[in-house]
């Protein structure tokens, strides 16, 4: 046979989304679109009505008189222990004397149908003393109030360097909190399963963790519960700990009544009940010389941890391996707490304290800027991390393979960053309608949990005999492309058409004891550990092929090295004529009594970090990039566009670019929201105001600028990474912080030398009233200096 | 074709993907998503919000549009078509569809084929969780069914983000949405016609045109559904405290957040005279029940300012259910068309038992939520005088996002300049978001009257707009921001008409 087309590898091309077809046409399922058996019911919550205080009194008994309420629960129903938590163990599932939050569950209610449960939700009674709530970070200070242990990196010698700098700032910055806005609520569904048995359809990125509280809170053994994901409808990580407690509701109505038992939080209580990113007020220190090189930064972070502690002892330990950025510190002390308050308990969101510690850097150099009349551009290259010994980190882990001195050079080029920043300060000084701003910001995002055991996956891979291959792994698909690009891994495995190749819903009966998906890491654990499964499956098949193809051709020894899965088929490098197709071949093997299925294990290598000393290499590698974004502002209403973003990453070789695109602009423009637009408001009792898309304002398609260029980086050398891929679920989130620099700029052009303290996000009120209060400096500055002449 | 007249029918005529339904009882009561996920099981449209601020919930509507209109630069009457827009199912009562088609994203494939449209978006990247893209999938449907494809043409990127502004995704970033909607070739798009014959459902809506439906529910709630004016006002002085439905974009926001419950209804869906634009002289006359959509569409040229403004309005979804009649009886300090006609001298057309009244709406708002309309009467139509070439308006609304946001501050500046363009003669200054009601700023506009047309004089001006305002803080902006903008807005306007103005 000659002229055969050959098949492309599949990694490295743009295939669709593996429910690209489900979701375009509303077949793709998510919880709520699960026909409801017969007899399931339908669950509600009451929440406290107070942020703070002593539960004097639930009263259900009107509740269970109502037609359709079938059950109504407390704490007191749980067989199991009722406080929980991934890392501390200090949040309960059901309120038990004490409310620490508004709307933190007490009450669980199970009816006929949505109108009894919610009929229900309204009849019970729950009565708090209350007392005064602690709502932000300063009371948290001065009350004492922290959760877990304060954390310190330290390095060189901060004081002296400090007492030496020829400049010094010193300053807080504060960013707000950003709601994750999945467009599915949280849901679960739980079918009761026999002898006690649990079954549970859950949106989560964490099964196992999700499988192990349940059966803690409910009495029951790991085995007897099974969590499954099809997919959810974004996450973000607001599904890595947090649908837990709506699991458990749906989990103990099931487990009192035997009957299935469905949640689905409404928006308004989702966005009221669950946590969010953490806000951050952070106290610092800069020393730097004339060039604006930074000698001397001391940073002290304090994160508003809500109620319970969650995973935000994970959160500001990211915070503090962030402070750097890009940028070479050789004197830095970091310290980070994190306050106890009476909001929900806040989580994981997309970065996970990153995006707060690059906030705070990068407004640091825009200051330093500021100070010095220069560019902060050349302030970024001057301290970006470079060659020995500048590329060690605060922590101690050597920087390798960094291309951030490239990526700012080249995407300076190619912005036209220059040209287009003296256009915008030459625009400044004569309109008097607008203001322009343009900014450059970068991220250095390390790649691995900094909990080093969850860095590990399990993938099982099974071969039927047409050749078709089905794949569970522990990864949940939550729109980011995992299962999309894993396919494409195991499709190459065995050179068949990735249409060939089925990602199964993550089950934790197929794979155990895995690891949230979160950290960016989904892809590189699952698909590393998929590619094992297969190498395993290729081994023994490669093995019986050898003699196969011997047998057929008494002139080859059979040698299982030379063994290629190509094309669709299986033949012996030496003699390509001869081939059989996989099918045939898998069908062959099987009959041969070759085993077709197997469970790959991955671990990553290397990586080890001490918490108490702040010092190891608690990172695999890096991904990195810069933005470069300009804004738009208008003088009297402070409306802010941004009208143009030019984004350039290293992200290694893309298993898939049409889906690494899409995360990197959809990274982008979450974090262009937290930076500019979306502001969670609370009032004095503690309640979310902003509940809703109504009041809550996530970018919409008018918001993305038309200009908005995206480039990567040629990056080969991240050979010990599955294909030699990068993460890029996180990072380019954290280069929308370029939106809010830019901002910062329009301003500082006001300002000048002065500081301008614009807070974080830039929205529309803050920048108009930062820029009014500029203008009455300037103003008040002018008379005195008027009347002194 | 035969047409009855006057039957009373006490159920809907609703199709949906083609099927016919009769809708009774309960039915009649629950939103369109309800319907079609609980009572049909099609479950493709998705619930997120609750409140038509997401679009993931977009599904097609097409309704045979009888209504003629007199301006000559909108609709044309299209006969026996149905014309499709997109709208938010779950604030869509299905007693307002009586006699409409539903097409919702499971009737969008044919012979079991993904549309043009849902290919593109496979191909493009233009889904990631997946939970919006039903939504999208049917608004960019709906925008391929507008005018621009009758030429053939291939949708704008401009095209898409306006058309998609109703439609959050929170995964994508839009890029790859826009690039999906490009890459669709409008001449290989069945339309919806295709489809869905337009030809069996409208014989069968226009032979229904004239019923008069009253759908009663086994828990006694009712809702009446006339065909004309004189039968709404009828039910209306019959049963005074009913509710009165035209769009229920705000009716059903309220009802899925379980603030009301209205047991007896008035739905002014099918009453076509409530529906008209037209234009004669300098006066422009808007239906109470003309969807903002054909406001935009009839007045693109005439009011530029006002069509300009409209556009940030809600989403297109929202336009296209909202009418102004339900803006104005709404009555929210922060309504968005109020301003203008506070400055326009609007005339409300008031009809009740006893005849008809009209109103400035200067006069109509009395307090918060407050205004002139008793229980038996219906705002009919709104009789907008126009600008005059002598005056400049200018429309401003100030919102935390520019689209499908609801607003912080709106204002409308009106000011008329003498003939060498030097002095202000008159000026005319509404603001809404800065108290109980929208606000006319008198003592401002005396300031400003006979003075020169100079920025000192506006930020002068300004200044005291802030004494006339009384703003408070809440979710969507702080006092402080309001009072700072109610100053700011006047020195914007001065630059914003600076430039057409012979210096």
């Amino acid at each position: 046979m000659t002229n055969r087309s050959k098949t492309m590898p599949t990694v490295g091309q743009s295939i669709p989304h593996d429910s690209g077809t489900g979701h375009v046409t509303g077949e793709a399922l998510y919880i709520d679109d699960y026909t409801p058996i017969a007899d399931e019911l339908f669950v509600e919550f009451v929440g406290s009505p107070t942020a703070c205080g002593k539960i004097e009194s639930v009263d259900v008994s009107e509740a269970k008189k109502l037609p359709g309420v079938v059950g109504v629960y407390t704490y007191r129903d749980v067989l199991g222990h009722n406080i929980f938590g991934p890392v501390i163990c200090d949040e309960p599932f059901l309120a038990e004397d004490r409310v620490d939050y508004v709307g933190q569950p007490v009450v669980v209610v199970a009816g006929e149908t949505r109108e009894a449960a919610l009929a229900g939700r309204k009849a019970v009674k729950i009565d708090v003393s209350p007392k005064q709530p602690v709502l932000d970070i300063d009371t948290a200070i001065q009350k004492k109030q922290f959760l877990g242990p304060e954390r310190r990196i330290e390095r060189g010698d901060f004081d002296s360097a400090w007492d030496s700098s020829q400049h010094t700032i010193e300053a807080t910055f504060e960013s707000n909190g950003q709601e994750q806005f999945y467009l599915e609520s949280q849901a679960c569904i739980a079918y009761p399963g026999e002898q006690g048995q649990l079954m549970v359809e859950s949106s989560t990125q964490n099964p196992t963790e999700t499988q192990a509280i349940l059966a803690e809170v409910l009495g029951l053994g790991m085995h007897e519960v099974v969590v499954r994901c099809k997919r959810m409808g974004g996450a973000f990580g607001g599904k890595e700990t947090q649908g837990v407690i709506p699991a458990l509701m749906a989990a103990l109505v099931s487990q009192k009544t035997g009957r299935p038992a469905r949640v689905v939080y409404t928006k308004d209580d989702d966005m009221k009940i669950t946590g969010k990113r953490h806000p951050y007020k952070t106290w610092y220190k800069a020393g730097f010389d004339s060039e604006g090189r930074l000698n001397a930064v001391k940073l002290d972070y304090y994160s508003d941890g809500g109620a319970s502690a969650d995973l935000s002892t994970g959160i500001m330990e990211r915070t503090l391996l962030h402070a750097d950025n890009a940028y070479y510190l050789p004197n830095v002390k970091l310290k980070g707490r994190i306050c106890k308050t009476n909001i929900p308990p806040n989580t994981a969101f997309r970065g996970f304290g990153g995006p707060q510690a690059i906030a705070v850097i990068e407004n640091i150099i825009q200051e330093v800027a500021a100070k010095l009349g220069k560019d902060a551009y050349d302030i970024r290259k001057i301290n970006c991390y470079g060659g020995s010994p500048r590329n060690t980190t605060p922590y101690g882990q050597e920087v390798k393979n960094n291309l951030m001195p490239q990526i700012l050079e080249t995407l300076a080029k190619t912005s036209d960053y220059k040209k287009r920043l003296a256009e915008a300060e030459a625009f400044n000084k004569q309109s008097p309608t607008r203001l322009k701003g343009i900014a450059m910001t970068a991220v250095k995002f390390g790649i691995s949990f900094t909990t080093k055991f969850l860095n590990q996956g399990n993938a099982l891979v099974s071969v039927y005999t047409d050749g078709t291959v089905q794949v569970s792994t522990g990864a949940t698909e939550m729109g980011q492309g995992v299962n999309t690009k894993i396919r494409q891994i195991v499709a190459d495995e065995f050179g068949i058409p990735v249409d060939r190749v089925m990602m199964m819903t993550t089950s934790t009966e197929k794979n155990i004891n895995t690891s949230p998906t979160a950290a960016s890491a989904g892809t590189d654990l699952n698909g590393a550990a998929a590619s094992n499964a297969c190498a395993e499956i290729r081994q023994r098949m490669a093995k019986f092929a050898a003699e196969l193809f011997a047998q057929k051709n008494n002139h080859l020894a059979p040698s299982p090295d030379e063994i290629r899965f190509e094309d669709g088929h299986v033949f012996d490098r030496r003699n390509t004529d001869n081939r059989v197709a996989f099918g045939d071949f898998a069908n062959q093997a099987r009959m041969a009594r070759i085993d077709l299925g197997a469970r790959g294990f991955y671990l990553t290598p290397g990586i080890d970090f001490d918490r108490d000393t702040g010092k190891g290499n608690p990172f695999f590698y890096f991904t990195t990039g810069a933005a470069v974004a300009e804004v738009s502002i208008d003088r009297f209403t402070g409306d802010l566009r941004v009208v143009g973003v030019d984004l350039l990453m290293d992200i290694g070789r893309m298993i898939n670019p049409g889906i690494d695109h899409g995360q990197v602009i959809g990274g982008f423009v979450q974090g262009m929201g937290w930076c500019t637009a979306e502001q969670l408001v609370y009032n004095d009792k503690g309640e979310l105001l902003s509940y809703s898309p109504t009041t809550y304002k996530i970018p919409n398609i008018t918001d993305i600028p038309k200009r908005f260029n995206i480039a990567f980086m040629d990056n080969g050398e991240n050979s010990k990474n599955i294909r030699s891929s990068k993460a890029v679920g996180e990072p380019p989130l954290m280069l929308g912080v370029a939106a809010w620099a830019a901002a910062k700029h329009a301003l500082g052009c006001v300002a000048g030398k002065e500081s301008v303290p614009l807070k974080l996000p830039a929205t529309n009120e803050e920048v108009l009233m930062c820029l009014t209060g500029i203008e009455h400096k300037q103003r008040e500055a002018d008379k005195r200096q008027a009347s002194t002449h | 074709m035969l047409q009855s007249t006057n039957t009373s029918r006490d159920h809907l005529l609703v199709f949906i993907n083609g099927q016919r339904h009769e809708v009774a009882g309960l039915n009649a009561f629950l939103t369109l998503s309800d319907y079609l996920r609980l009572r049909l099981g099609q479950v493709g449209t998705k619930i997120v919000c609750s409140e038509g601020d997401c679009g993931a919930c977009s599904v097609l509507v097409g309704r045979v549009e009888d209504v003629v209109d007199e301006s000559g630069g909108g609709d044309k009457s299209r006969g026996g078509k149905l014309i499709y827009r997109a709208i938010d199912s779950c604030i869509q009562f299905m007693y307002q569809l009586d006699r409409a088609h539903v097409v919702s994203i499971e009737g969008l494939k044919r012979n079991g084929l993904l549309s043009p449209v849902q290919d593109a978006m496979v191909k493009c990247h233009g889904s990631q969780c997946g939970f919006c893209t039903p939504g999208f999938v049917m608004t960019m449907a709906g925008l391929l069914e507008g005018d621009g494809v009758d030429r053939g043409e291939a949708l704008t990127p401009d095209q898409l983000r306006d058309g998609l502004t109703g439609n959050l995704c929170r995964c994508t970033g839009y890029v790859q949405i826009i690039d999906a909607g490009c890459a669709v070739d409008p001449g290989k798009t069945a339309r919806l016609s295709e489809l869905y014959p337009d030809g069996p459902i409208a014989d069968v809506f226009n032979s229904h045109s004239q019923d008069g439906v009253v759908v009663t529910a086994d828990d006694g709630r009712t809702v009446a559904i006339p065909a004309n004016l004189d039968a709404a006002v009828a039910f209306k002085a019959a049963h005074p405290g009913c509710t009165v439905v035209a769009g229920a974009t705000d009716i059903g926001v309220q009802r899925n957040k379980g603030k009301i419950d209205p047991r007896e209804v008035l739905c002014l869906a099918n009453v076509g005279e409530m529906m008209g634009v037209s234009y004669a002289g300098s006066n422009l006359t808007v239906g109470a029940c003309a969807n903002w959509s054909r406001v935009e569409r009839s007045i693109k040229d005439i009011v530029p300012q006002f069509h300009d403004v409209l556009t940030v309005f809600g989403s297109p979804q929202i336009r296209n259910a909202g009418t102004i009649g339900g803006n104005i009886a709404n009555a929210s300090p922060i309504a968005d068309s109020v301003p203008f006609l506070l400055v326009m001298g609007a005339q409300l057309e008031i009809v009740g038992p006893n005849g008809t009244r009209r109103i400035d709406i200067n006069d109509f708002y009395t307090g918060y939520k407050q205004f002139d309309l008793s229980a038996d009467e219906l705002i009919a139509r709104v009789h907008i005088p126009l600008p005059t070439e002598a005056q400049t308006l200018r429309l401003y609304k100030v919102s935390r996002r520019r689209d499908l946001d609801i607003s912080t501050f709106t204002a409308a500046v009106l000011v008329e300049l003498d003939n060498a363009g030097e002095t202000i003669r008159n000026a005319r200054i509404a603001y809404g978001g800065v108290a109980a009601v929208v606000l006319r700023l008198p003592k401002t506009e005396a300031f400003l009257t006979g003075k020169p047309f100079e920025e000192s004089v506006l930020r002068e001006a300004g200044q005291l707009a802030r004494t006339e305002v009384t703003p408070i803080t809440d979710v969507r902006g702080s006092a402080d921001f309001r009072l700072q903008l109610a100053e700011n807005i006047l020195a914007k306007f001065y630059f914003d008409c600076a430039q057409k103005t012979p210096v």
